[in-house]
């Protein structure tokens, strides 16, 4: 379920970064003051668990299709929500670094749906209110199920809705939400049996390891809203996403009474919309005022400068391929001399 | 404050390291930060304007040539382009027939250009991305992130997590292994039979944990893996992101 860049828009990314970040610094700093460097090696060897047990597949029951651990809940249970959310954090950026999962931009938006959620909400509101310090058999398992599929649909609706921010899809806001849902409970409830299969594993040979920490601290209600805030803020900023396709254009129309914007000052528009003319590649190129071309005079694309374009842009393909080749190669001969 | 440890001291030097610098692109540091540059101009194409999402895609194949990347790796990681956006692509497809071009009898819809823009806009922003981390070893991606002020528990969370990964996961693939050969067909390889298996691996990460633990501490570690303080981000640094970005914004007025 990994968000990709070029399903965002840089408002949207750049916006889930800030978010993703203040998290990763608050967390940070609450790990700074707990002091207890033993917990330093088990968050990056249990990161490294993470890894490894996704190389353990198991046959879902009924399907004869495969499956593996997420982790997320289960690091939550282990490390504590702070630890978690910098261990969860830090898997992320290595798979977006060298495994291209989700991208460097997505990577805001990833941090938050597969992070944010199973560390700050679905473990200290679901898991630990169910299933308590000293789970018996029955609470860990309603525990482990619950939290599991909630933190999956949570982390689901939060890509529908950076999706549809972005305005990069034509999917309506409830077609899309349908697709999502309906996958991600399936996920969720296979991430609850497992993570419960390894935590009742876990009970019965150290159970030592699922009492929590005295001194361990837990997010505080805040946190819970500030993500109701977020969910809010989204399903509200959603429903105006799939009405009016692009939001920036909505605003426009209705702060201007036209869709598009055209500046008041319009001098540097003017200079800028010159130098653009000027320096445009092949601007008198033929296709670009063909009416011929065109099957809808309401097209939000042209033929003439698309076509042109894409001469220019092959021109510039190449010619980055070449002065790169020829760096790469005299590179080459200083190395071997 | 700064402890030299052996898992700092012995961050491979060697493992993963570029065949060629990167050209250009100054530091680790300016490296990562005009990758992020790029990234932003990319996305921030309109969703119709192919030629444009074309053009960038010389920052890539610039950098893949003169780096000489391994370019089969960059490819094969492409082949396993998300299945997400796959069906984010095919969504515009069917679902914008409007047509939006007409080239020698050929309709074409705006569902097909944009669709068309998603996975070229992912392909491009993943082999950037692949050029740039394949040509600079992960201790030194660190460093940089560090000198971006990245909080030190990050830092030395990533540096132990990329130290340990091989490790565990050379122990998780014997298991699965034995697993395996101790199995009929699917017996054996449920979900109920597997979590044991699991919470055994997790049983065996927790004990070489305190084992590590136990190793660092009696080497005078304090919390901080790196051993010397952050670099700071030179003029230079500053110099060569500017000038990538008055190149990204001229492709951007060009195209």
């Amino acid at each position: 379920m990994h968000m990709a860049d070029a399903l965002l828009s840089p408002v949207v990314g750049g916006g889930f970064w800030v978010v993703s970040g203040a998290l990763i610094g608050y967390s940070a700093k609450k790990i700074s003051e707990e002091r207890d460097n033993s917990k330093t090696a088990l968050m990056g060897v249990l990161g490294a668990f993470v890894f490894a047990a996704q190389m353990i597949n198991f046959t879902l029951p009924g399907t004869g299709s495969s499956g593996h651990l997420g982790g997320g809940l289960l690091l939550a249970v282990l490390l504590g929500p702070y630890r978690a959310f910098i261990t969860l954090a830090s898997v992320l950026i290595i798979q977006c670094l060298f495994f291209a999962d989700g991208g460097l931009l997505a990577l805001g938006c990833n941090v938050f749906n597969l992070a944010f959620f199973p560390s700050f909400i679905a473990f200290p509101f679901l898991y630990r209110v169910i299933a308590g310090n000293a789970p018996t058999p029955g609470k860990l398992a309603v525990g482990s199920l619950t939290a599991a599929t909630a933190a999956l649909l949570m982390g689901a609706l939060s890509v529908v809705l950076e999706t549809l921010f972005s305005g990069i899809t034509e999917l309506p806001f409830g077609t899309f939400l349908l697709f999502m849902l309906p996958v991600h409970l399936a996920i969720g409830v296979v991430e609850g049996l497992v993570t419960w299969g390894v935590l009742a594993f876990v009970a019965r040979t150290e159970p030592g390891l699922l009492v929590p920490a005295k001194a361990a601290v837990h997010p505080r209600f805040t946190f819970a809203l500030f993500a109701i805030l977020a969910l809010f803020v989204g399903g509200v900023g959603s429903w105006f996403a799939s009405s009016q396709p692009d939001g920036l254009e909505w605003s426009i129309a209705k702060v201007s009474g036209s869709k598009e914007f055209s500046p008041a000052g319009g001098a540097v528009h003017e200079a800028l919309e010159a130098f653009q003319q000027k320096v445009a590649f092949l601007p008198d190129y033929g296709f670009k005022s063909a009416p011929e071309f065109l099957a809808n005079p309401e097209s939000p694309v042209d033929a003439g400068s698309s076509l042109s374009g894409i001469v220019g842009s092959l021109s510039v393909l190449a010619a980055a391929g070449t002065v790169g080749l020829l760096l790469g190669r005299k590179q080459k001969g200083e190395k071997q001399r | 404050m700064y402890a030299r440890l052996p898992s700092a001291a012995s961050l491979p030097e060697g493992r993963g390291a570029p065949p060629r610098p990167l050209p250009f692109l100054g530091s680790d540091r300016s490296a990562l930060l005009v990758t992020v540059l790029f990234l932003f101009s990319l996305l921030s194409i309109p969703k119709f304007n192919m030629a444009e999402v074309l053009a960038f895609g010389a920052f890539p194949l610039f950098l893949m040539s003169a780096a000489q990347a391994d370019v089969k790796m960059i490819v094969k990681r492409l082949l396993l382009i998300s299945p997400f956006v796959l069906f984010m692509a095919a969504g515009n497809l069917l679902l914008d027939r409007n047509p939006v071009l007409l080239i020698s009898g050929l309709r074409i819809s705006g569902g097909m250009i944009s669709g068309t823009v998603i996975v070229a806009k992912t392909i491009i922003s993943v082999a950037a991305l692949l050029s740039v981390t394949q040509s600079i070893p992960f201790y030194r991606i660190c460093r940089a992130l560090e000198a971006l002020h990245l909080p030190d528990v990050l830092v030395t969370q990533l540096l132990l997590l990329d130290r340990y990964r091989s490790v565990l996961q050379e122990e998780a693939q014997s298991m699965q292994k034995a697993r395996d050969i101790r199995s009929f067909g699917r017996k054996g390889k449920g979900l109920f039979r597997t979590a044991p298996l699991i919470g055994s691996l997790l049983l065996r990460t927790i004990t070489r944990a305190e084992r590590i633990y136990r190793s660092m501490s009696a080497r005078g570690f304090q919390g901080r893996l790196v051993n010397r303080p952050a670099e700071k981000i030179s003029r230079s640094d500053w110099r060569t992101i500017g000038l990538w970005a008055l190149l990204f914004l001229a492709l951007r007025l060009i195209f």
